[in-house]
């Protein structure tokens, strides 16, 4: 490091966006620990700005502007959401035919609403991928699940990361330790959160149409 | 009854490959007597998913967002079989396929069940299609950890969705047609066509 203020750019793939999701919260979590060690920060919403190209342009300016790029997202049916998909294939377009220079460092936080942090292994693995073919330096991919809950154990392995983002570290082994086991037993994730959708259907008037098969083709 | 097959169409419309391995897919199934229909994801207008659970717990397998989006899920309630045809993204699901797949999520229930010691969403429906999985590849070859990555990932969507049967295969830029036509017929006879 020569002493040039690091800067942190925090994609969020959360339809959500900046306010409101889990997804923020977490990289705002690692951002503002990283401002107070004397990096700026700035947040892109990647739904709103794979949009329009003006959108599209501004990511790619925010994303050269970055000595680290930290992408936090929601797991979606084993992967991520559309508009962060888009996000990523705008910025390894843009990335591919640049001179061969320093390459910025990339970590992801994700999330998934089941209680094992195993359902995002397969999407870590496509975001490795997209950071070797968009030749950013793959430091660490951290999975979550219960959406994101952050008890202390999470709270550790989130300021390891930090350490490990702004000394250029790899990610120690305990990081995975801290992360990969589930926060609740799954019988019990499984029991409270049943009730839960039942419980809010109620309040919704729908507690018996839970089931309804609109689609359902005749005779099946 | 005749079979009814959904192609997703994941490409983006320049790329050879792609579109050569839909049409392929498209001939096999209809000379093998089924009823193919092929939607161009990326001709149609639909909207992300919010993920604001209201397909679950407001409007019952359906989803708030009135749109296209709607449309595909009834149809892949209705059909026997599954093609998602997508260029390799970093190994899985181009964009366009994935705006798709996200809506799909009224299709299944909101509560819980175990597989393999494994929490995953419960079935709405009795029945749900086969999968069947073609992943394009821009490069002369695809990379062996990327078509390992491809299958993951749709063996993972086969259990979320409740695919009974599913099988993937990957077309390189540089095979010519028979080798395609033989790796998709291989593909689909995987999946019992």
């Amino acid at each position: 490091m020569d002493g040039k203020q690091q800067r942190i750019l925090m994609l969020v793939g959360s339809p959500k966006g900046l306010e409101k999701s889990n997804s923020a919260r977490l990289g705002r979590r690692v951002a503002d620990e990283l401002e107070r060690l004397g990096w700026t920060s700035e947040a892109i919403h990647a739904h709103q700005v794979v949009k329009t190209e003006a959108g599209t342009t501004e990511l790619l300016a925010a994303v050269d502007r970055a000595d680290a790029l930290l992408f936090v997202s929601p797991l979606y049916v084993d992967s991520l959401p559309a508009p962060a998909i888009r996000a990523l294939e705008a910025i390894a377009e843009h990335r591919r035919d640049l001179p061969v220079g320093p390459m910025p460092r990339f970590a992801a936080i994700l999330n998934c609403g089941f209680v094992e942090p195993s359902h995002n292994d397969t999407c870590q693995r496509i975001l490795r991928r997209f950071a070797e073919q968009a030749r950013f330096d793959w430091m660490a991919g951290i999975s979550l699940g219960v959406s994101g809950q952050t008890p202390k154990r999470i709270r550790t392995a989130l300021e390891i990361l930090v350490e490990a983002i702004n000394l250029e570290l790899l990610l120690s082994d305990q990081v995975e330790a801290l992360t990969r086991k589930p926060l609740m037993p799954r019988w019990l994730y499984m029991l409270g959160g049943n009730a839960m959708w039942r419980r809010v259907a109620k309040k919704n008037g729908v507690r018996n149409r839970l089931r309804d098969r609109p689609y359902a083709p005749t005779g099946r | 009854m005749t079979k009814k097959a959904l192609i997703l169409d994941g490409g983006t419309g320049d790329g050879e490959n792609t579109r050569r391995a839909g049409e392929l897919a498209s001939d096999i199934l209809q000379r093998s007597g089924w009823e193919v229909a092929n939607l161009a994801l990326r001709e149609m207008t639909i909207a992300p998913c919010l993920g604001c659970f209201g397909c679950w717990i407001k409007t019952p397998g359906e989803c708030v967002i009135d749109d296209a989006g709607r449309d595909v899920a009834a149809q892949i309630v209705r059909s026997d079989l599954l093609v998602y045809l997508t260029p390799l993204t970093f190994g899985g699901y181009s964009s366009q396929l994935k705006k798709a797949l996200d809506r799909m999520i009224p299709n299944i229930l909101p509560f819980f069940r175990f597989v393999n010691r494994e929490i995953h969403h419960v079935k709405r429906y009795a029945r749900y299609p086969r999968l069947a999985a073609i992943g394009t590849c821009p490069d002369e070859k695809s990379d062996p950890d990327e078509e390992d990555l491809f299958e993951m990932l749709v063996h993972r969507n086969a259990i979320n969705m409740h695919a009974p049967k599913y099988a993937t295969c990957v077309v390189d830029a540089s095979d010519d047609d028979d080798v395609r036509q033989r790796r998709i017929e291989n593909l689909l006879g995987r999946v019992g066509v």
